[in-house]
């Protein structure tokens, strides 16, 4: 297991020590450090069931921990505080939008629950900057995945939070859907926000991020800076753990 | 507190531009009460028994049940998509999620009874213009303790399979003392007698609202958590 405390950072914005969570017998997440620094982007990679979701959920306050310790924003994720949650904006698998209201009415809704200002004014610039502007007054439950994904993170960054945690937002998204998508995380990126991202999409993952992450068996098995790594090298890495779960016992480096 | 009273609006707003929209809930709850008294209309002699004996336990039923329609759907609608997920990441106090819920739950039943009460005042032939101020009264206690609890029940069956069975098990040996004093106050009113003749009952209901409201309040956190 790798053990990224090594390289300690300055002033970690995520802060993640022995992180352990289980249900029953079964371990999602089996003793995960890692520290990620203020508009850092963090590509995490893992087969199914090898605790992505349960670090996203830990880390966003939504499940407790059975043990170790995670700061976000600098406040401890246990009993998510509400500062906290002021800071992350969070897209899931599924999408936490109200079928029946049109896209303008879901982040009037969330925006009120913020308590953002100037409210229609934002949700309208939100919804300009995923191009879902046209639509605003359709029902969401009429969207395609891809724009209901677009409206996601319209959701997730209206209230401008400086750390984003992105649950598989490729899965189900077309070609061109993915690229608006991708376009709107790098924008977030340059605007310094920090970013976790779990995905199975390789060239996506790695083309954005500054560090990835591969995520075994509820351990990091790999957690290394971008740069240097190899694509080919890793995404044979990323197979073989994909094939053998196993993997998660073993130490690999790019 | 400005956070809070916003948020709670915010969820009665939404929860209303959804009903508006899709008018889901009101009709069923209607048509579902609506169809209790017409069974029980034709299921009872009243030439017999009086309908002003037989009447408030046959209003209150189809109340309580039309009612329950209402709860399972209320944190059904938040399971779908996630949004009770988005709800949890909101930088507020989980009780602004249950007095949005409540309020809501409330509200809705309200307008449901208030659509049922001539159309029962037709069909038994009792005159509620008569005593409507206590009657009101006594609807509002126990719509309020009604809905306060399952509200949160309602909180805590959403995360099962088998919620719609689950909501009224639990719910219903609950509201028993609730119940029981709803409908002898009932009896009571539309016998004519003041309302200061039932304080005993409108003491039981009431402290039942409260004590509904603070266990809410004291463990709708835990509930709504994973």
């Amino acid at each position: 297991m790798v053990d990224s405390q090594t390289s300690q950072p300055s002033n970690p914005v995520i802060e993640v020590r022995k992180l352990r969570k289980e249900f029953g017998v079964l371990k999602a997440l089996d003793g995960i450090s890692f520290n990620l620094e203020r508009g850092e982007f963090l590509s995490v990679f893992g087969p199914n069931g090898a605790g992505k979701t349960t670090l996203i959920k830990i880390l966003s306050g939504l499940t407790r921990p059975s043990s170790g310790t995670a700061r976000v924003a600098g406040f401890e994720v246990e009993g998510g505080h509400p500062e906290m949650r002021r800071e992350i904006g969070v897209i899931s698998h599924s999408t936490a939008l109200y079928g029946d209201l049109t896209p303008l009415e879901n982040l009037i809704f969330f925006g009120k629950m913020y308590g953002l200002g100037r409210l229609k004014e934002l949700a309208l610039t939100a919804l300009e900057d995923v191009g879902l502007a046209p639509r605003r007054h359709d029902p969401v439950r009429t969207f395609s995945r891809g724009m209901i994904q677009r409206l996601s993170i319209a959701r997730a960054i209206l209230h401008d939070p400086s750390i984003l945690f992105l649950d598989e937002p490729f899965t189900g998204l077309d070609i061109q859907a993915s690229n608006v998508l991708k376009e709107n995380l790098i924008t977030l990126h340059n605007k310094k926000r920090t970013i976790l991202m779990t995905t199975h999409d390789v060239s996506c993952g790695l083309e954005m991020c500054d560090k990835v992450a591969l995520q075994v068996m509820g351990r990091f098995a790999f957690f290394e800076d971008v740069e240097g790594i190899n694509k080919d090298k890793f995404e044979e890495m990323y197979f073989d753990a994909v094939r053998d779960k196993q993997f998660a016992m073993g130490i690999r480096h790019s | 507190m400005n956070l809070f009273i916003s948020q709670v609006s915010a969820i009665v707003w939404k929860d209303f531009t959804i009903e508006f929209k899709t008018r889901e809930l009101f009709s069923a709850m209607f048509i579902f009460a609506l169809l209790v008294i017409l069974i029980f209309i034709f299921s009872v002699n009243l030439s017999v028994v009086e309908a002003s004996e037989v009447g408030p336990g046959i209003l209150w039923v189809a109340f309580l049940f039309s009612g329950t329609i209402g709860l399972n759907r209320s944190f059904a609608l938040e399971k779908e998509n996630g949004c009770l997920m988005a709800l949890m990441l909101m930088p507020a106090d989980r009780t602004a999620i249950y007095f949005g819920k409540l309020i809501s739950n409330f509200v809705f039943l309200t307008i449901m009874e208030l659509f049922i009460l001539p159309l029962f005042m037709i069909f038994f032939n009792i005159d509620l213009l008569e005593h409507l101020f206590p009657l009101l009264i006594v609807i509002f206690l126990g719509t309020l303790g009604f809905c306060a609890l399952g509200t949160l029940l309602s909180s805590l069956a959403s995360n099962l399979k088998t919620r719609e069975i689950m909501l009224p098990i639990l719910l219903y040996p609950l509201l028993v003392p609730i119940v029981i004093a709803v409908v002898r106050m009932t009896g009571q009113v539309l016998a004519g007698e003041p309302l200061s003749e039932m304080m005993n009952w409108i003491g039981l209901t009431a402290s039942f609202d409260i004590i509904y409201i603070g266990v809410s309040i004291m463990t709708i956190d835990h509930i709504l958590e994973e």
